[in-house]
């Protein structure tokens, strides 16, 4: 070989190591696919995954966005969208995976969420040699890298990519200003509501309402049905698929909240606000419209 | 005096539960507040309430089963609720009463399960198999209990959890008035038992020298005792250290006839658990601590302190 | 001028369940005030049955117990705590109390439910105390006092019944000389003075043919004999009974029994 094909080789395969260590996410290996996962693994595949098991409702969307759904052997019970999912053969609800289900499906990759339950699945299936990857799924900056790291490991990185910026520009949006206040309670004994650390929070600063409860760092927390009433928000959302007002609505100790008093309940469906995923932008557009609708 | 003494601890605790708390509520619009008057004052009202039927159940049970280490939730009533609070959110039963009925069912299961053990071979409620009964009944219960929850949904038995942690959070007048309307018959079988109890402290076979009718007394104390033990767990969870300390600290305080001990026990037991709830409430603000957790922080130093003073003299 | 009746055992046959053999056996007996009754026999014997049996707690399989002519099993508890003093042999004591406290629980059965500690009960407690030579120890603690005081204490409790028969289980099973002379002399005292009737299970065959007016004996739940002293402790009884040789040598009027040595050959 020539010299100078020889050191155009080399010049080709420095710049793609350097393009590729500035997002830090992936290097082609010569031969195969790499990444690195959320739990700090590396994750190699000779080839593009073909049987892919989604441990994940947002894995199973994202999966199926990119083009790769008829690669998706096996999800979870809760998987439900799009609806092709549902063709999909169930490895129960996850939580904890079965590994044995999960076996049974033959995959040559088992995509999961971060959780204790789940490394310990992960690793049994390790030692079956399954390969499996673990993606960290709580916030929306979270969303883009995964997908990308998705789309290397089944080979659709363009699609992937195109999805991932889209996240990645959404989650980089600055709060827009807010002219509502709301409250997520997902419990009412004890009260239990939504905080920063969460992705519905930011889902409603995108949408212009404030959490009232965003000065509380973690996910959620319990407060007192007072703490309600004294931050005064102008709605309370609910997570629920149907249209009617929460059992405690009508108790007169959470009457003291104006918003249950005025009935000021903003119903979010869970299959489109339960969970972080690649039609975040439609819950953000769906949560203003409501905002917008109500007197 | 000391019921002087007591009842000055009361008001404070009252005021300070309905003066305190994340609503800035203005002194002057105090009275006109529903802040006040939907939320605070039900919610303290219940945490005296609760307190002080556990205070007097546990001087029952301590004098029931002989051992000054009992608590109310050894019996395995806490198993008991805790099994029945889940069977209603696995089950999702309708309406806000279905928790709280829920564990009152499981909890007077449990007691009925210990009790009919506590008879087995003529053993007539000896302390020893109830004590073992209601350890035995009480891990049972948590057994089927975490079987349940690990075959169905987390997220709402997670938060089923967090209720039995206790909590007055969900306190309000209509619980205020079934406690009312409910815990005096117990509270005055209680009472009526207090100088058999005295005597129970020499033995059983002492005792009935003395007059008791023990066989009879044991029955109506230990129903009575659990009966206002599952209430208390119906309405605010399992919340421990009330029942076992404030025993202690009274009889420390104000001598161990039971005719003391009861009265004083429910007050300072209602007044304790007053305090652990305003505490729960304003000192992680806007957050809330279990109030369980709360109780032990401050009934063992309690406790320790008296202990030494005690020991001094 | 007849001595009351207070306590009438006829025939009494009692059986524990599953035991396989009557723990008592046609035993009778009748306890009048005035009298100071011991109840012998070796362990196992049925004593403590017998006591139970007579004060209602043990249902017999055969025979009446009648307790101021009513059957024993008539009586409520707390009717039957006003007439009848027990001091049992063991007791518990979970937590500190004072002397006048733990005397005072005597006058229970005499308390109505919900009243209070009347002037009349403190007198009983008083005169209980003064009875049993124990009004210093009025304010200890229990657990400061010796053995001797504990169970004079005890005693007193019994007597703050106001009973017209004192019950009282090996009561000096653990004291000493002293103490142990001191109780016999005080139930004595009591009989002879307030005109109580005693029964008193003891070990102590001596000081129960001294100190008291009837003796009955038991070997395998039946009474081996019954009567006076001089009368039932003779040679043959107390040997068959007791299994072992004695010699029986009278002391002031009463016999006194002397167990011999087994070997002949020991210095």
């Amino acid at each position: 070989m020539r010299r100078s094909t020889q050191r155009t080789h080399l010049a080709a395969l420095l710049a793609l190591a350097v393009g590729a260590c500035a997002r830090g996410e992936h290097v082609p290996v010569r031969g195969g696919l790499a990444v690195t996962d959320d739990a700090g693994r590396r994750v190699t595949l000779a080839v593009s995954a073909r049987r892919v098991v989604s441990l994940l409702p947002t894995f199973t969307e994202i999966l199926f966005e990119i083009g790769a759904g008829d690669r998706v052997v096996g999800r979870t019970a809760w998987c439900d969208y799009p609806p092709e999912a549902l063709t999909v053969p169930s490895v129960g609800d996850g939580m904890p995976p079965s590994v044995e289900a999960v076996a049974a499906r033959h995959p040559d990759l088992v995509v999961l969420y971060r959780s204790g339950p789940n490394v310990a699945a992960a690793e049994q299936l390790e030692r079956l040699g399954i390969r499996t990857v673990l993606f960290d799924l709580n916030l929306l900056e979270q969303l883009g890298p995964a997908t990308r790291r998705l789309g290397v490991l089944t080979g659709q990185e363009k699609r992937a990519d195109s999805l991932a910026r889209v996240m990645d520009s959404l989650a980089s949006q600055p709060p827009t200003p807010s002219t509502r206040s709301l409250v997520f309670i997902v419990w009412d004994n004890p009260p239990i509501v939504i905080g920063a650390g969460s992705y519905l929070d930011r889902l409603a600063a995108l949408a212009g309402a404030r959490n009232v409860f965003h000065d509380v760092s973690s996910p959620s927390a319990q407060v007192s049905i007072e703490t309600i009433a004294a931050r005064d928000p102008d709605f309370v959302a609910v997570l629920t698929d149907s249209a009617v007002p929460p059992r405690y609505a009508t108790r007169p100790e959470w009457r003291v909240v104006r918003a249950v008093r005025t009935a000021r309940f903003l119903f979010l469906p869970g299959q489109l606000f339960g969970r972080p995923g690649p039609r975040a932008a439609e819950a953000i557009r769906e949560l203003r419209r409501r905002l917008e609708a109500a007197p | 005096m000391k019921y002087v003494l007591l009842a000055a601890a009361l008001l404070a605790t009252l005021a300070a539960a309905l003066l305190l708390g994340p609503a800035n509520v203005p002194l002057g619009d105090v009275l006109a507040s529903p802040i006040l008057w939907q939320l605070r004052l039900p919610r303290a009202v219940l945490a005296f309430l609760v307190g002080g039927a556990l205070g007097a159940s546990g001087v029952a049970l301590q004098a029931l089963v002989r051992n000054p280490l009992a608590d109310p939730f050894l019996l395995g009533l806490s198993g008991g609720a805790g099994l029945g609070a889940v069977v209603a959110i696995a089950l999702h039963l309708p309406g806000p009463w279905a928790l709280p009925l829920a564990a009152f069912v499981g909890a007077v299961g449990a007691m009925a399960l210990v009790y009919r053990l506590g008879l087995i071979g003529g053993a007539e409620l000896d302390p020893r198999i109830l004590l073992l009964g209601g350890v035995a009944v009480g891990a049972f219960a948590a057994a089927v209990t975490t079987a349940i929850v690990s075959l169905a949904e987390a997220t709402e038995l997670r938060n089923a959890f967090l209720w039995l942690w206790g909590g007055f959070s969900g306190a309000s007048w209509t619980t205020v008035l079934v406690i009312l309307v409910y815990a005096p018959l117990p509270l005055i079988v209680l009472a009526a038992a207090a100088r058999p109890l005295d005597l129970l402290a020499l033995g059983e076979e002492p005792a009935q020298y003395l007059g008791a009718d023990v066989r009879r007394l044991k029955r109506v104390v230990y129903l009575s005792a659990s009966l206002l033990t599952a209430a208390a767990v119906a309405v605010a969870g399992v919340i421990g250290f009330v029942g076992l300390i404030v025993p202690h600290v009274c009889r420390l305080l104000w001598g161990r006839l039971h005719r003391t001990l009861f009265p004083t026990a429910f007050l300072a037991g209602g007044i304790l658990l007053t305090t652990a709830d305003t505490l729960a409430r304003t000192v992680v603000a806007p957050r809330e601590l279990p109030v369980g957790i709360v109780t032990a922080l401050v009934g063992v130093p309690l406790f320790a302190f008296l202990l030494r003073r005690w020991s001094v003299s | 001028m007849e001595r009351e009746l207070i306590v009438a055992v006829r025939d009494l046959t009692c059986r524990y369940a599953g035991a396989p053999r009557d723990a008592l056996s046609g035993v009778s007996l009748e306890v009048r005030s005035g009298e100071f009754h011991a109840l012998l026999g070796p362990n196992g014997s049925g004593k403590t049955t017998l006591l139970r049996a007579a004060l209602g707690l043990v249902a017999p399989v055969q025979g009446r117990v009648e307790i101021l002519a009513r059957p024993a099993g008539d009586w409520s508890r707390r009717d039957l705590a006003r007439v009848v003093g027990v001091v049992p042999q063991r007791e518990e004591s979970l937590f500190p109390q004072r002397v006048h406290e733990t005397v005072l629980l005597g006058r229970y059965p005499h308390l109505s439910l919900f009243g209070g500690v009347r002037a009349a009960d403190r007198a009983a407690v008083e005169r209980a105390l003064v009875a049993c030579d124990a009004v210093d120890l009025a304010d200890r603690w229990l657990w400061t006092l010796s053995g001797g005081e504990y169970q004079r204490v005890r005693l007193a409790r019994a007597l703050a019944q106001e009973p017209k028969l004192l019950v009282l289980d090996e009561p000096t099973a653990s004291l000493d000389l002293r103490h142990e002379m001191e109780l016999f002399e005080l139930v004595r005292a009591l009989v002879d003075g307030q005109g109580l009737a005693a029964l008193m299970i003891t070990h102590h065959v001596n000081l129960a043919a001294r100190f008291a007016d009837q003796v009955l004996i038991l070997a395998e739940g039946r009474a081996v004999a019954r009567g006076g002293p001089a009368d039932v402790l003779t040679r043959e009884t107390v040997e068959r009974v007791f299994s072992w040789p004695v010699a029986i040598e009278p002391f002031e009027g009463r016999p006194q029994m002397i167990p011999l040595r087994q070997r002949k050959d020991a210095p």
